[in-house]
């Protein structure tokens, strides 16, 4: 298919500066929305500028795409720089400059792009905050979009360091909006926190490939890597790709770091949409690709990263089955499909992995967003018992049918692009030569299955059958105030209200619809590339894109990890690999949905049923009792980690208080008092006692002086 | 030998306060805070000019480089001051945050205002006086003279245990001077026996120091990083810190954690790393080792503190032994990283002591167990304490991440094989030891930010009696978010710690050469430490045997 | 000047000086025991003047040994001093006197640390 060539070396390009106008923009927005924060603007003045501001650099992004001729280097000015002598390792350069190559780009196109799509949804979702914290959310997205354009653009990973940690501020910053919620604040600390463990194991393997390389500028590293330097294997280079693999595994939620992102849901949903599903998630995927040829350095990190995604793919899956709120079950698919992309990366498709990132940041922001649709509409409702057969309401066609779209890419229904960017990975997996390749195939065609089951099993809970809703209480979810939107005061309108009491769901109106068809639409012509690669045989667009940068370098080396369709023409369940994966993928796709279809829709009560059953009975009960509570891993790590730490930092403190400073330093303050307390009595204030003192210390000292002149000075 | 204008500068930045200091000491009480603000004013404009025409930015020279006027001419002693890069900056940082802490003390400070603002002034000017001192004597005169304002201070306008705090500091810390004291008039003596007459000059002192035998240079280097780790202060000598951080007064703390606790990183900088290059060989993984453990120790006791000053004084400990690491790293990295700390560490945390200050103010309890949730009821406070409380996490694009990512660097890439041509010990273990600090950090100072900015609003009893936004707080006449007063106190902080973050660049040019000039025999003297001591892993013991073998 | 006159004249100082130095130790040593046996403050004070003029004697003797004459200096001013002083030193008494209405010293023990 691609040749793996060299990388291909970047050339300088000063004259290239106004693409970082695409930073500098978000960032201005995010000056313009702190001073409308300070000067408590009541209007959408923030939502206004955030909006101009994406769409502008989404434009620059456009322009630069279509200009581009080949990887650029575009300095701007110099950050953390300095140098101490003349050679390799003796300075360290780290600029505000730009590395503009085709995954740049890739990235960059539908960052910016959803950026504003979701901005403007946000602008009327968040309008019911508006004089409160609509200028401050805007501001964490813009802070959110400056970040994610130094992760991605940045010339050196201590750029992309400082996006990556952006970014984190970013969620933490939205995550904790509505910071009078405690779960809110917890879940925004938990997620900065888990974070940084990543980061840490980042940072760390920046300093290693420092170390080994003497830069951290990718064109130089990639220059290293050309002359081929993998030769000097020794244990502190084969260990960067597991230090960065580390970050990677923070900023995408997977095993071990992942349980911070169904808590990050706490979020207002345009967050969870952008952030937390679309773009800053896949900040891992951009990151392993980015890095691709450093993860050949050592034998088993790319099968390390793959198990790790098809193990948190199957693991988010069986959890996600089980939750009762949509944004939760979103949140833990997108676990799952961040751990498809993962294991994409580890079987060694770069193109699957990435293209599965683009699919699914539309599919997924679209899921995002009708969620949120409905949660603004129904007062924070989301238990998916409590909502039915919203497709019957007017008012939320739109949003039904294009959770639909959303389901259907979601579940990887034959023949949408989620279908073909999801077959790609597995088709890897499923022809490696290894074995364990091949088994973490079968285990993403297994949870294939259930993911194309718990996704219509909210679509057939809260879109299908009959009409019934509970309104939630605002309290327990967002501050979304249907109060204050315009004639929709619920309390007034009893005439609309069916069998639940004065409530009034209002439909969203042309801000959120509009951007649900968009993103509909777009996930649908993401699909475009794939279906002219099938039917046209045309070279597909994003593997193009991948090909030209570093992501693709490696992904074809010798053995191990690709297997070339031509050369030894695997086989799956003995028919040609193509066609085999088509057949076992829409049997596991189209299989999920009728189960969910069966139990969700047909007979809801069967489901109850099912689960009743699986309680009763003693040696299955564990089953969904764990995926209902998450595998128990968060209170794993809380007996684990943060109560040893807890116990250890309230004995040092018991032993500095007491023992440190009460024994050791105040035991030592005593000793001269203690002497003191000797020589006390010779001052009992009489003056003769003086007198007797005085003299006979001099009688002493003279007695002193006489035997060492007896003695003889020496 | 006519006094040049940069001479005249550096003692009007001296001297002026002190002057000031006794204006207000006979003047009226009322406008003793005003009178106060005017003399760190002029001494900043002084610093200021002089920095602006300093013409050593780009080279490790002191200026102005003359002889200094002769005070103890028997004796050697000078009166010769001038800057290098590093102390030029830790000067103007204490000079840019005097007179912030006096507009900071308008409403905390009521009674006794006059010796207040004249200690404080003085306090001030012996601060620059050790950082400009270019004889050892003037900066030890500087850098001790310093506890007496600050003792005053504490125990007459601190908290409840204020007396207890006070003598533990002034103690404590000056115990620790003696050894520092030891150690100069040693290589003084030392010189006199080479060159038959005393000097006290420091880069003479350096120059004679260096040719000292190995065995006389570890037990100088001994000494003085006794003396200045107490002032650090490095595990285990820090005890003194939390408690007067604990007691002293906001402006007390502010100038005690930014300044203060600069003498002793920076005396490691001017006087122990470069006078003692064996010692510091010898002995730079033990320290090492110490600074890690104040890391991970002060980490862990942050965590449970509940007392919001106590934590960020703690916090200071975990900083500084950061900042002590990359010192110790002994590579131009490590290095530029350490002294970038110094300053960034003393605007961060000094602004996070500011904005504890000014919720002591208002509520009278540092408890985060009793308040809470102030976002809601201070929001521009709570936007001013995220943004220090990030700065001092370490967030790329502020200035506190500069620092800390490079005292990492630089104790990552200290490793035997030198290509950076600084052979060292550390390595990436103790990087990663130290590095697990980071991720602390993050936990205590957002658990610090959950409980006391985020999350529902919590009140001591009786104080939501004064709920309505812009009412008076009765007991302090204070708005109930920050006042015109406070917002500039903090904005200029703030505008720093966000410009140091995007533009480090200047200050590392400006650092580079020192830090270089400090390193200067170090590589040598690493080489010959690591040829004497076979078993490369176990550097902590190799130090013990050392030392074991020296005694016999 | 021959070498025996000159060691004459040293046999001869040490003879003195050793009668001298006996004279002063005993004038010192009745100044010392009255002064720690005595209570009565004019006493004791008349008793430092005793130790005063032993060592002053015996500088005198030294000097005389020496033949230098910087001894006797001292001596005639330790006089001058020693009298201000008892001027001085009688005024405290009277003092001390008035407000203790007696002239024990363990009538004075505030400066004690127990």
């Amino acid at each position: 298919m691609i040749p793996t060539g060299s990388i291909p070396q970047a050339v300088i390009a000063p004259e290239l500066s106004w693409i970082g106008l695409a930073l500098l923009l978000p960032l201005l927005a995010a000056v313009g929305c702190a001073l409308c924060c300070a000067l408590r603007v009541k209007g959408k003045a923030a939502a206004i500028l955030t909006i101009v501001a994406l769409a502008a650099s989404f434009g620059i992004i456009l322009k630069a795409y279509s200009s581009y001729t080949g990887p650029v280097q575009v300095p701007i000015f110099q950050w953390l720089t300095f140098q101490w002598g003349t050679g390799t390792f003796q300075s360290f350069t780290a600029n505000c400059a730009l590395y503009i190559d085709t995954l740049t780009l890739y990235w960059m196109l539908f960052v910016t792009g959803l950026g504003t799509l979701i901005t403007i949804y946000a602008s009327e979702y968040m309008e019911g905050e508006c004089g409160a914290g609509y200028s401050r959310f805007f501001f964490g997205i813009c802070i959110f979009l400056f970040s994610m354009g130094a992760l991605v653009m940045g010339d050196n990973l201590i750029m992309l360091y400082l996006g990556w940690e952006g970014v984190g501020l970013a969620s933490y910053l939205l995550i904790g909006y509505d910071y009078s919620r405690p779960s809110a604040v917890a879940a925004a600390k938990k997620a900065f926190i888990m974070n940084r463990i990543g980061d840490l194991g980042l940072a760390f393997g920046i300093f290693m490939l420092w170390a080994n390389y003497g830069t951290v500028q990718y064109s130089e590293l990639f220059a290293a890597m050309n002359k081929g330097g993998q030769s000097s294997v020794d244990w502190d280079v084969s260990v960067i790709p597991f230090l960065l693999m580390l970050g990677a595994f923070g900023k995408s939620a997977q095993i071990p770091l992942f349980t911070w992102l169904p808590d990050a849901m706490e979020g207002p949903t345009p967050v969870s949409a952008l952030i937390h599903a679309a773009t800053m998630v896949t900040a891992g995927v951009y990151l392993i690709a980015r890095m691709y040829p450093f993860f050949e350095l050592h034998p088993q990190a790319l099968a390390t990263v793959a198990w790790v995604g098809g193990l948190t793919a199957l693991l988010a899956a069986t959890i996600g089955m089980a939750q009762y709120d949509i944004k939760r079950v979103f949140a833990y698919s997108t676990i799952s499909q961040l751990g498809y992309m993962f294991l994409g990366l580890g079987v060694g498709t770069t193109f699957g992995a990435c293209y599965h990132t683009l699919t699914h940041a539309f599919f997924k922001a679209l899921l995002f967003l009708t969620a949120g649709a409905i949660m603004h509409g129904f007062a924070g409702q989301l238990d998916l018992r409590k909502l039915s057969g919203l497709r019957h309401i007017p008012g939320w066609r739109i949003v039904s049918w294009t959770m639909l779209v959303g389901c259907l890419w979601l579940s990887a229904f034959p023949y949408t692009a989620a279908f073909f960017s999801k077959d790609a990975i597995l088709l890897q997996a499923l022809t490696s030569v290894r074995a364990d390749f091949r088994f973490l195939g079968w285990l993403g065609l297994f949870t294939a299955a259930l993911t194309a089951y718990y996704t219509f099993r909210v679509w057939f809970r809260v879109c299908a059958g009959p009409t019934h809703f509970e309104p939630g209480s605002e309290e327990h979810h967002e501050p979304t105030d249907h109060h204050s939107d315009g004639g929709h005061d619920a309390k007034a309108t009893v005439g609309a209200a069916k069998s639940h009491g004065a409530f009034h769901p209002h439909a969203p109106r042309w801000a959120i619809n509009g951007v649900l068809l968009i993103l509909a639409v777009g996930a649908v012509v993401v699909g475009v590339p794939a279906y002219e690669h099938v039917f046209a045989h045309k070279e597909n667009w994003a593997q193009q894109m991948i090909a030209g940068s570093s992501a693709y370098q490696g992904a074809g080396l010798p053995g191990e990890h690709s297997a070339e369709p031509s050369e030894n023409h695997p086989t799956v369940l003995g028919m040609d690999a193509h066609t085999g994966l088509t057949v076992v993928g829409c049997t596991a796709s189209i299989g999920g949905i009728l189960i969910a279809w069966y139990l969700h829709l047909h007979s809801r009560k069967s489901a109850d049923q099912l689960r009743a059953a699986l309680l009763r009975r003693w040696w299955i009960r564990w089953v969904p009792i764990c995926m209902e509570n998450k595998w128990y891993v968060d209170e794993i790590y809380h007996v684990c980690f943060r109560l040893p730490m807890w116990l250890g930092g309230q004995i040092l403190n018991f032993g500095d208080r007491h023992f440190l400073d009460g024994v050791l330093v105040d035991g030592l303050a005593k000793i001269p008092i203690a002497v003191g307390k000797v020589f006390r009595p010779l001052y009992g204030g009489a003056l003769q006692g003086y007198a007797v003192t005085m003299a006979g210390g001099i009688a002493l000292v003279l007695a002193w002086v006489t035997w060492i002149w007896l003695r003889g000075f020496n | 030998m006519p006094i040049s204008t940069d001479i005249l500068l550096i003692w009007i930045s001296i001297l002026f306060p002190i002057a000031t200091a006794l204006i207000v000491a006979i003047g009226p009480a009322k406008s003793a805070r005003w009178t106060a603000l005017a003399g760190t004013m002029v001494s900043l404009a002084a610093l200021t000019m002089f920095a602006w025409n300093f013409p050593a930015w780009h080279n490790a020279e002191h200026f102005p480089n003359t002889v200094g006027a002769s005070w103890i001419p028997n004796a050697g002693i000078t009166f010769a001051v001038g800057f290098d890069t590093v102390s030029l900056l830790l000067a103007l940082l204490s000079a840019f945050l005097m007179p912030l802490c006096i507009v900071g003390s308008f409403s905390a400070i009521t009674e006794r205002t006059k010796e207040y603002y004249g200690w404080f002034l003085v306090l001030g000017a012996s601060i620059i006086l050790a950082f400009a001192a270019r004889d050892a004597i003037l900066f030890y005169i500087g850098y001790e003279f310093t506890l007496v304002p600050m003792t005053l201070i504490i125990a007459v306008y601190g908290g409840t245990e204020r007396r207890i705090a006070a003598t533990k500091m002034f103690l404590y810390t000056f115990l620790g001077s003696m050894f520092m004291l030891a150690a100069i008039l040693y290589v003084g003596w030392e010189h006199r026996l080479a060159a038959g007459v005393w000097d006290f000059d420091i880069d003479t002192l350096t120059k004679t120091a260096i040719r000292l035998p190995s065995s006389n240079q570890y037990w100088l280097f001994a000494a003085f990083i006794v003396g200045f780790a107490v002032k650090v202060p490095l595990f285990p000598l820090h005890t003194w810190l939390p408690l007067a951080h604990d007691q002293a007064p906001t402006a007390g703390s502010v100038i005690l954690a930014s300044a203060m606790l600069k003498l002793g990183t920076y005396g490691n900088y001017r006087f122990a790393l470069p006078m003692a290059p064996a010692g510091g060989a010898d002995l730079m993984s033990f320290v090492a080792i110490l600074a890690i453990i104040a890391i991970i120790y002060a980490s862990l006791i942050c965590w449970v503190q509940t007392d919001a000053k106590k934590l960020i004084a703690y916090s200071s400990v975990a900083h500084l032994g950061l900042c002590m690491l990359g010192l110790f790293a002994l590579n131009p990295v490590g290095a530029e990283g350490a002294v970038f700390y110094m300053v960034n560490h003393g605007l961060s945390t000094g602004a996070l002591f500011l904005c504890i200050g000014m919720f002591y103010e208002r509520y009278h309890t540092k408890d985060t167990d009793l308040v809470g949730g102030l976002a809601k009821r201070m929001p521009v406070w709570a936007s001013f304490m995220v943004l220090f409380t990030l700065a001092s996490i370490g967030l790329p694009g502020l200035n506190g991440f500069i620092g800390e990512f490079l005292c990492l660097g630089g104790t990552f890439i200290a490793e035997h094989d030198g290509k950076t041509g600084y052979p060292g010990v550390l390595g990436p273990w103790y990087a990663i030891v130290a590095g697990l600090g980071l991720i602390f950090a993050a936990m205590y100072l957002l658990i610090l930010l959950g409980k006391l900015v985020w999350g529902p609003l919590r009140e001591p009893h009786g104080e939501s009696a004064h709920a309505g936004v812009g009412h008076a707080n009765s007991s302090t006449r204070l708005p109930r978010d920050l006042s015109f007063r406070e917002i500039a106190i903090l904005t200029p902080l703030a505008i720093a710690c966000i410009w140091l973050g995007f533009q480090p660049k200047p200050m590392l040019d400006a650092i580079a050469p020192c830090a270089e000039k400090m390193l200067a025999n170090y590589p040598k003297e690493v080489e010959r430490y690591m040829a004497e001591s076979t078993t490369a892993p176990l550097a902590s013991l190799r130090v013990k045997t050392t030392d074991e073998s020296r005694d016999e | 000047m021959n070498q025996e006159l000159a060691s004459g004249f040293t046999i001869a100082a040490n003879a003195s000086i050793a009668v001298a130095l006996a004279i002063s130790a005993l004038l010192f040593v009745i100044g010392l025991v009255g002064f720690l046996c005595r209570r009565n403050m004019i006493i004791m004070f008349l008793c430092t003047e005793l130790m005063f003029q032993g060592a002053a004697l015996a500088m005198i003797a030294f000097a005389r040994l020496r033949m230098d004459v910087s001894g006797q200096v001292f001596v005639i001013f330790i006089l001058t001093v020693a009298a201000a002083e008892a001027a001085l030193a009688l005024g405290l008494v009277v003092l001390l006197y008035r407000k203790r209405e007696t002239l024990s010293a363990d009538a004075w023990s505030e400066l004690g640390e127990s």
